[in-house]
């Protein structure tokens, strides 16, 4: 069994640039997604930059420095997303599915996808959603692979659904579930 | 045109500025239906030597189907349709029309409606404000005029907008300062502008300056086919060959010969009438065509494109 090779709805990331015509640049990352920003964040005068840092722990949080831990992602993205101007750029690093929570945080406070730029993600880590049962897996890294939810094998897609920051997920073998495939590392 | 035409009846003309008519039309046969806001009709005049097709926005409130309103500005350098309007059209003929169809449609995921009017162009506002107003939305208006040639329904939209209507006479002095306009907009405010290239032009300019995403700058600009050289055109599958005059359309021309090309907005921006070309340089006037596909040279919107030479060979 293979998986669907090509995909339109599998994001592409094209090269992250500074817009420099916009008043405000917000720069958000994970820890590990911050050093493919920070090229960037050189070129921006610092009165007209902010930096948000979020953290599973590896790194210290230090909200001074701008570092959170990830439990308040959403909460400190979206009020520094509240804040800014309408001729604003946004750039995010980080894995898939935090682009585009990140992505559609901006998109919900009035961003335009132009002014939205993600860097190409920092691992292959993907987050599942269940077709079945609607759960969501996160950092999942090969297919097939066990629904968080319903416990069903799911056949990882190359599927993705901007709205859940998720590839879809469906019952491998439905047919006869019993019957495993080898198990393939995601790409 | 491919889709069924309405019959309608005159039924009110009134001046609503030195320079524009406004005309009340109802349904011959049927009812008119409800249309979205920003919708146009394109009114078909049967004058001589050629009739002529414009493309006019509805004026009235979307949700009333008992009568279209549409305003009609004479222009100087009439192609005739305007001219028709004004002098030939009175209370009680009768008219073909196409059903709505809309290009310029609001936004609602928008956090603000800033809509920009220059001259005639405040026509799809006219329809946006009941729908805007129903809808609870955040907006304002600019109406940008000449008092002694337009500024139609100035009073009554100060009068039911208050401040939310900024009013510009060009006439009397007063000016749009775009950057303040512009500047200081909430995120997620869209713009949109109806009225001459020239302000549509300048709004995006300033918004590009301001950092404004370009998607959210949305115009309609009056669609006329500007006059060009004259020139042939022959139609590779017929064999025919037409000729095209300096002040009609390869449009026109085409539909004059009857050749059926579909067609909706007659301005160079729905589409709908690409066509493809076989050979001959054009003339690209649209806005519909992006770059590469102009580049191609294989296909043309023959609304408002001609040729640059003096021959054009169509697959048609």
């Amino acid at each position: 069994m293979r998986i669907e090779p090509l995909i339109k709805s599998r994001p592409t990331y094209a090269p992250v640039a500074v817009q420099p015509r916009a008043q405000l640049h917000l720069f958000i990352a994970s820890d590990d997604g911050l050093p493919a920003l920070e090229a960037l964040i050189a070129q921006v005068s610092e009165s007209q930059q902010e930096v948000l840092v979020f953290t599973q722990g590896a790194t210290v949080v230090d909200t001074d420095k701008g570092i959170y831990p990830m439990a308040q992602l959403a909460e400190t993205v979206g009020s520094a997303l509240m804040d800014a101007p309408i001729s604003s750029a946004v750039y995010i690093a980080g894995n898939e599915a935090f682009l585009w929570d990140i992505r559609n945080l901006a998109r919900s406070q009035g961003f335009a996808d132009e002014q939205i730029q993600m860097c190409e993600p920092v691992n292959n880590t993907r987050r599942l959603f269940c077709t079945h049962c609607y759960a969501i897996t996160e950092d999942v890294t090969h297919s097939p692979h066990t629904c968080s939810g319903c416990g069903r094998w799911l056949l990882v897609r190359d599927h993705y659904s901007k709205l859940h920051a998720a590839y879809v997920g469906v019952q491998i073998n439905a047919e006869n579930p019993s019957e495993l495939p080898e198990t393939e590392e995601l790409v | 045109m491919s889709i069924d035409k309405i019959r309608v009846q005159v039924t009110g003309i009134e001046q609503v500025a030195p320079l524009i008519r406004e005309f009340q039309l109802k349904a011959v046969d049927a009812e008119l239906m409800p249309f979205s806001p920003g919708s146009h009709v394109v009114v078909e005049m049967p004058d001589t030597p050629r009739p002529h097709r414009n493309a006019y926005s509805l004026l009235s409130d979307p949700r009333d189907g008992g009568c279209y309103r549409i305003a009609v500005r004479l222009q100087e350098h009439s192609r005739g349709g305007s001219r028709y309007m004004h002098e030939q059209v009175k209370v009680g003929d009768e008219l073909w029309i196409t059903p709505p169809a809309n290009l310029f449609s609001p936004l609602w995921q928008a956090s603000k409606h800033i809509l920009i009017a220059g001259g005639v162009g405040i026509t799809p506002f006219m329809s946006y404000l009941p729908e805007l107003e129903r809808e609870g939305a955040h907006y304002e208006l600019h109406y940008l005029y000449r008092g002694k040639q337009t500024g139609a329904y100035r009073e009554q939209l100060q009068q039911s907008l208050g401040e939310r209507c900024f009013l510009y006479d060009a006439d009397a002095g007063a000016r749009c300062d775009l950057r303040e306009l512009l500047s200081d907009q909430p995120r997620g405010s869209h713009a949109y502008i109806c009225g001459p290239q020239s302000l549509i032009a300048g709004v995006q300019e300033v918004a590009a300056e301001l950092g404004w995403p370009a998607s959210y700058i949305h115009f309609e600009a009056f669609a006329a086919p500007q006059p060009g050289n004259p020139f042939e055109v022959e139609l590779s599958r017929s064999g025919r060959t037409l000729k095209v005059a300096a002040d009609t359309s390869l449009l026109e021309a085409l539909e004059e010969a009857d050749v059926p090309v579909t067609s909706l907005c007659r301005g160079g921006v729905c589409g709908q009438c690409l066509t493809p070309v076989v050979s001959g340089d054009i003339e690209h006037r649209d806005e519909f065509l992006t770059a590469a596909e102009r580049e191609k040279g294989n296909c043309m919107m023959p609304c408002v494109s001609r040729a640059a030479g003096k021959r054009l060979v169509l697959d048609l």
